[in-house]
């Protein structure tokens, strides 16, 4: 299969170029290497024998197929999509390609570190994976005499391996379980769980009329649904973006919104009033499979478009025309979920505004619309029951804060709360498994106060990142392409569900090893050995049991698909609600206290002199694994902050200045990109830059951190970490 | 008469009172984490695939369906009676308010992992 070979007149510059190619082929990463694909079928012969291997992207969480070419030194020379994977459609982008740059960092961890000196001084001493763990263990065992068990607080990212750390935590015995979920996506969770019974997702490939509001899909890539949306387009689907940036994908929309940030429940309850008082809802729909349509009704009387304009800044027969147009076009209309709704103090509540709306277009489980996860077939496997600590409290130390959290996600703002006051309980002990919140969570001063209250910090990872940087000791984790990794299902909207695994493209680096050989290893020292009485290959045996053809299938295609329908799945079926239909009206909000239709209350207006700071991505560098790349710090070397030219003319500030961002809890220091794409009382940076760890040498200190200035709020109801509610000053440095 | 009425309305509360056992705040008041570990231990081991009794998890019922199950001795009449009884009653507190917090409908339903 010899894919990606471009047959093309070679010019003497380029065959001298390629010549130099072939020879020097067998250099680590050199970007010489990368020219192989251009080189003549029979040259690549001469080179020797290429192994193909299958594994899954891991340089961020959507997780696609890929195929790694090895050559005979066993160096991976290439990175190509599997174009049986069809969560993807086949493709690799700029990351996935880049993650040569991962496997092959000279700046990667390499053994287990000891911190010397104080913290964030980045004075190590090495130790072995014996002392290491050692160390580790008794650590963890003095927390748990002194403190209980729950006096440990466990973090893992979103990754395969995960699953370990949590049985590790469940049975060491701690409640405090956090990941990065609720600095992202718990409030859109909340949202359309309590009003749906379940988290949809949305089969935008055959929709054919789309609104995003906030969420950049071209930019920020989720598959299948940055690739589907544009197919969709191309077959007529129309896209409407809500931001008060002009996002790409603001730019390839067919309309486009510059919304006032934190007013977009006033524009979706204004279409839902549109929808309600034209009567272009559908009848039978809302009268078989929702509750609350009279009530909702009522609700909506005074939020007219009118009323909205004055609010979001959107003309009142804009609204007016995109609601007809929406319910024109149904069900194969979305207000499209998003992903990322850590905004708002009340995001829970603006995104139930997305969710009613949806109910009201009649999508769910139809083509075009709102689609229910598939079902895969993996079984869990049987282990050991977990023993139960008595003197353990008897709840998780976030309890409470939120008005209804998420059980087993809680909230890392809360938490950190909880760590620093010391109540309701002491927690003197940080797992962190492949999370960056010294990146991720807002108002990084805080991270560093939470990490000082505690006696013991141990971070496993691939890179030093911010976090590592501030840990007690840091373990060297491999990088996807080294890992052997459980069994795994993914969702894949249309592209249905599919079964994935990854197996060592090369053999681990340097002293590092996988985060579930550590938590075993921990876990014998600490006498819960026989928890952890399992291999991989024993545990992927029993996960697919039920799946005979799995394994072949993944060996062969890199994939394995199970066949199930994509629509219709909740035919004959109640929703997981309270009524047991979906929730236009919350019965459980009521019971709870909260507004069970949403109340619209407007954001707080931005100070005079001072901007509401937004957050967002490129497509280059979006978390940690994208950080430190050599290929993609070189496309994007930092961030700069965006502002509108009629403030920067009032401030005196001109293009390319370095301004410094100053909010209550923290400032930065940047270059600033004057452009009309922003708001004039907004500002915006890319998230993830600014690092501190001197352990990224391709990007330490190259821009800001925009996590340094973010203050923490949070939603009432989920505790997701609120990030748009934050205003700055900005002025030339 | 009188003595006859007042004693059906207080069964009525009674009865009331006890199928009412966590609606007002969502949670059913007793140790969800240590009802989810004596679910496992005592119940589990019939109430699972392949085994003696139907295989059941907190997201199988709706809370309504758990509280009618957990109601003062309904579960009389169950087949697993007798290990019922063994059960104190902060014991079977905790096991309902683990079935109850996880449930089909609960603000945290159990994931079938």
């Amino acid at each position: 299969m010899m894919s990606g070979i471009v047959k093309r007149p070679i010019s003497r510059r380029n065959f001298l170029k390629l010549s130099g190619a072939a020879t020097a082929g067998a250099v680590v990463g050199s970007r010489s290497g990368i020219l192989h694909a251009l080189v003549p079928k029979s040259s690549v012969a001469k080179q020797g024998r290429i192994d193909k291997r299958f594994s899954i992207c891991d340089m961020c969480f959507n997780k696609c197929g890929l195929i790694a070419r090895v050559d005979e030194h066993g160096v991976v020379t290439k990175l190509d999509p599997n174009p049986k994977f069809r969560k993807s459609r086949g493709m690799l982008c700029a990351r996935g390609n880049a993650g040569i740059k991962q496997l092959y960092d000279p700046d990667r961890l390499k053994y287990p570190l000891l911190r010397k000196g104080e913290r964030g001084q980045g004075k190590w001493q090495r130790l072995t994976w014996e002392q290491a763990l050692d160390l580790a263990a008794e650590k963890m065992q003095r927390i748990a005499e002194t403190y209980t068990r729950c006096g440990m607080l466990f973090m893992a990212g979103s990754d395969l391996q995960s699953t370990f750390v949590h049985h590790f935590a469940e049975v060491f015995g701690s409640y405090n379980v956090i990941s990065h979920e609720s600095n992202c996506l718990l409030s859109r969770n909340r949202a359309f769980l309590d009003t749906f019974g379940e988290v949809p997702f949305a089969d935008l490939l055959n929709c054919k009329y789309v609104i995003m509001a906030g969420a950049n899909r071209f930019e920020a890539l989720v598959t299948p649904d940055s690739i589907d949306i544009v197919t969709a387009m191309q077959n007529g689907c129309k896209l409407v973006v809500l931001d008060p940036r002009y996002t790409k994908t603001a730019a390839l929309a067919h309309e486009w919104h510059s919304i006032r940030p934190g007013t977009d429940m006033a524009f979706f309850l204004a279409i839902a009033h549109v929808l309600v008082s034209e009567t272009l809802y559908n009848k039978a729909f809302i009268t078989e499979k929702t509750s609350g349509f009279d009530k909702l009704a009522e609700h909506i009387k005074p939020y007219t478009p009118e009323w909205a304009e004055k609010e979001c800044e959107i003309p009142s027969k804009d609204i007016r025309r995109i609601a007809r147009e929406m319910a024109k076009a149904a069900p194969a209309a979305i207000v499209y979920p998003g992903r990322r709704s850590s905004d708002y103090k009340n995001s829970t509540q603006i995104r139930r505004s997305f969710a009613i709306v949806n109910a009201l277009l009649g999508n769910w489980d139809k083509k075009g619309g709102l689609t229910v996860a598939g079902k895969v077939g993996l079984s869990s496997p049987e282990l050991p029951e977990a023993p139960f600590y008595e003197d353990n409290p008897e709840e998780r130390v976030d309890a409470g804060r939120a008005k209804m959290m998420f059980d087993e996600e809680g909230s890392f703002k809360h938490t950190r709360d909880a760590v620093i006051e010391g109540k309701p309980y002491p927690i003197k002990g940080w797992f962190t498994y492949k999370t960056n919140p010294m990146q991720t969570g807002a108002n990084r001063e805080k991270t560093v106060e939470m990490i000082r209250k505690l006696d013991f910090m141990v971070t496993v990872d691939i890179a030093m990142s911010d976090t590592a940087w501030m840990a007690d000791l840091v373990l060297p984790a491999p990088s996807y392409l080294e890992r052997k990794d459980p069994i795994s299902a993914l969702q894949g909207v249309s592209a249905g569900a599919c079964v994935i695994t990854r197996d060592p493209v090369v053999p681990a680096m340097f002293d590092s090893k996988p985060v579930n050989w550590i938590v075993s290893e921990l876990a014998k020292r600490l006498d819960l050995g026989e928890f952890f009485d399992f291999t991989m290959d024993s545990y992927r045996k029993a996960q697919v049991k039920n799946l005979p053809d799995a394994m072949k299938a993944i060996n062969k295609d890199g994939v394995y698909y199970n066949k199930s329908k994509l629509y219709g799945r909740y035919e004959g079926k109640v929703f997981k609600t309270l009524s047991k239909k979906i929730e236009l009206f919350s019965q459980r909000y009521e019971q709870t206290g909260l507004d069970p239709i949403p109340v619209y209350t407007p954001p707080k207006s931005v100070p005079e002199g001072r901007f509401r700071i937004v957050v967002g991505r490129n497509a280059y560098i979006t978390q940690g694994s994208s950080t430190n790349n050599e290929l993609l710090a070189e496309l994007v070397p930092e961030n700069r902050l965006w502002l509108h030219p009629d403030p920067a003319l009032k401030l005196g500030i001109r293009q390319g200045d370095t301004v410094e961002v100053a909010s209550t809890v923290g400032k930065e220091r940047l270059k600033v990109r004057i452009t009309e794409e922003i708001r004039k009382d907004t500002v915006y940076m890319d998230s993830g830059f600014g690092a501190m760890s001197k352990g990224l040498s391709n990007v330490y200190g190259k821009g800001a951190c925009i996590a340094a200035v973010l203050e923490d709020h949070s939603d009432d109801i989920s505790g997701n970490m609120a990030m748009h509610e934050t205003m700055v000053a900005v002025r030339k440095i | 008469m009188f003595n006859r009425i007042s004693s059906i309305l207080l069964i009525i509360f009674l009865v009331a009172g006890t199928v009412s056992i966590g609606i007002a705040a969502g949670k059913a008041g007793g140790n969800a984490r240590k009802g989810k570990y004596l679910y496992r231990k005592n119940c589990r081991e019939c109430h699972k695939e392949g085994a003696s009794a139907k295989d059941l998890s907190p997201a199988d019922k709706t809370q309504a369906e758990w509280e009618t199950l957990f109601a003062k001795g309904a579960h009389k009449s169950y087949q697993c009676a007798a290990e019922w009884d063994k059960r104190s009653e902060k014991d079977l507190k905790d096991i309902f308010s683990y079935m109850y917090d996880h449930a089909f409908d609960s603000p945290s339903p159990a994931k079938c992992k």
